[in-house]
């Protein structure tokens, strides 16, 4: 659990790869109890005028957390997740997630938070952008961001 | 700005569906989530390692608005499940359109969320604009908020979702 990064404006996370097929789209909507037929059912979305079943908000969301904390490790505390769905993500090809850190801000000794700016891309069009900021024990303290609680933590 | 109407400007700026204890959190259930996009974030995993940092396994915090979802079926229940975000439905059918896309998501996330918790959620239409043309087609945006607690009133999150609808329903 003591592999906390250390980060620096301008640092490029490591990227994700991961092949969009029907089973992630669908499982993914699946697990969230979202049954929409754009995310199961090609036949309804293509008469909505989608190309193919789209994948939900919650496993976008989801995906880019993981790229998130794949890097900070679990003690990477997000607090706030903003992102733009700009074209369909549709079961075709790889889908690679990548981000670079954009600011720091101490908010105490203890804490410090990181804005990440990120995108998915499916080839090579950009899909989805988003914008996280997560929560890291500051130098210096050794307490952890999930221990800040009510007014002390502001997203 | 192009006229809404009035039952879509009763419902601005409060909330108008409360979701309250729609489903128990249960690891089960967010495993299958995990599962699905490979996440092996030990917070969600391991309860020796989550330890140090959340005490116990935490939910995976950007399911958070899941726990206002029902399951799709219930024993007891006569007809349909609610609808996933049903004020945005009802705005959906009051202006007229066929279909209707989130486009943009924004989640505050606060106190994660653990086995055994549930929540209170509380659906806000916080703007509509004017009727545009889209790559879809003629349609317009829509803002909700969702403000969700924990049974004791602590503030678990808030989501913000961006929709657009379009296709005109035809008279």
């Amino acid at each position: 659990m003591n592999r906390t990064p250390k980060p620096h404006i301008g640092l490029k996370l490591p990227d994700l790869f991961l092949p969009v097929t029907r089973k992630l789209v669908s499982m993914g909507a699946a697990a969230s109890r979202d049954w929409q037929p754009q995310h199961h059912d090609p036949d309804w979305a293509r008469k909505a005028g989608l190309p193919d079943i789209i994948m939900n908000n919650y496993t976008q969301a989801g995906l880019i957390s993981r790229f998130v904390t794949d890097w900070s490790g679990p003690a990477g505390r997000i607090g706030r997740l903003r992102f733009a769905m700009r074209r369909p993500l549709c079961p075709v090809g790889n889908l690679t997630i990548r981000g670079a850190v954009v600011d720091l801000s101490a908010e105490s000794d203890t804490l410090v938070w990181v804005e990440i700016d990120a995108e998915i891309l499916v080839g090579d069009d950009i899909v989805t952008t988003a914008t996280i900021r997560v929560a890291l024990p500051g130098p210096g303290g050794d307490s952890s961001a999930w221990h800040c609680s009510g007014s002390r933590w502001n997203p | 700005m192009t006229s809404l109407p009035d039952t879509v400007k009763d419902w601005l700026g409060k909330p108008v569906i409360v979701m309250d204890h729609v489903l128990t959190v249960e690891q089960g259930l967010w495993a299958n989530f995990c599962v699905a996009i490979e996440d092996a974030n030990p917070l969600y995993w391991d309860y020796r390692l989550a330890r140090e940092e959340t005490e116990t396994v935490i939910a995976p915090p950007m399911m958070l608005p899941s726990w206002a979802i029902d399951h799709d079926w219930r024993p007891e229940r006569e007809g349909p499940a609610p609808r996933t975000l049903e004020l945005h439905f009802m705005v959906k059918d009051a202006l007229g359109y066929k279909n209707g896309l989130v486009t943009e998501v924004e989640l505050e996330l606060h106190e994660p969320l653990r086995a055994g918790d549930s929540v209170k959620a509380e659906q806000i239409l916080r703007s509509v604009g004017d009727e545009r043309e889209t790559k879809l087609g003629t349609g317009r945006n829509w803002e909700i908020d969702v403000v969700y607690h924990k049974p004791d009133g602590t503030l678990a999150g808030v989501q913000k979702l961006t929709f657009l609808g379009y296709g005109r329903v035809e008279a």
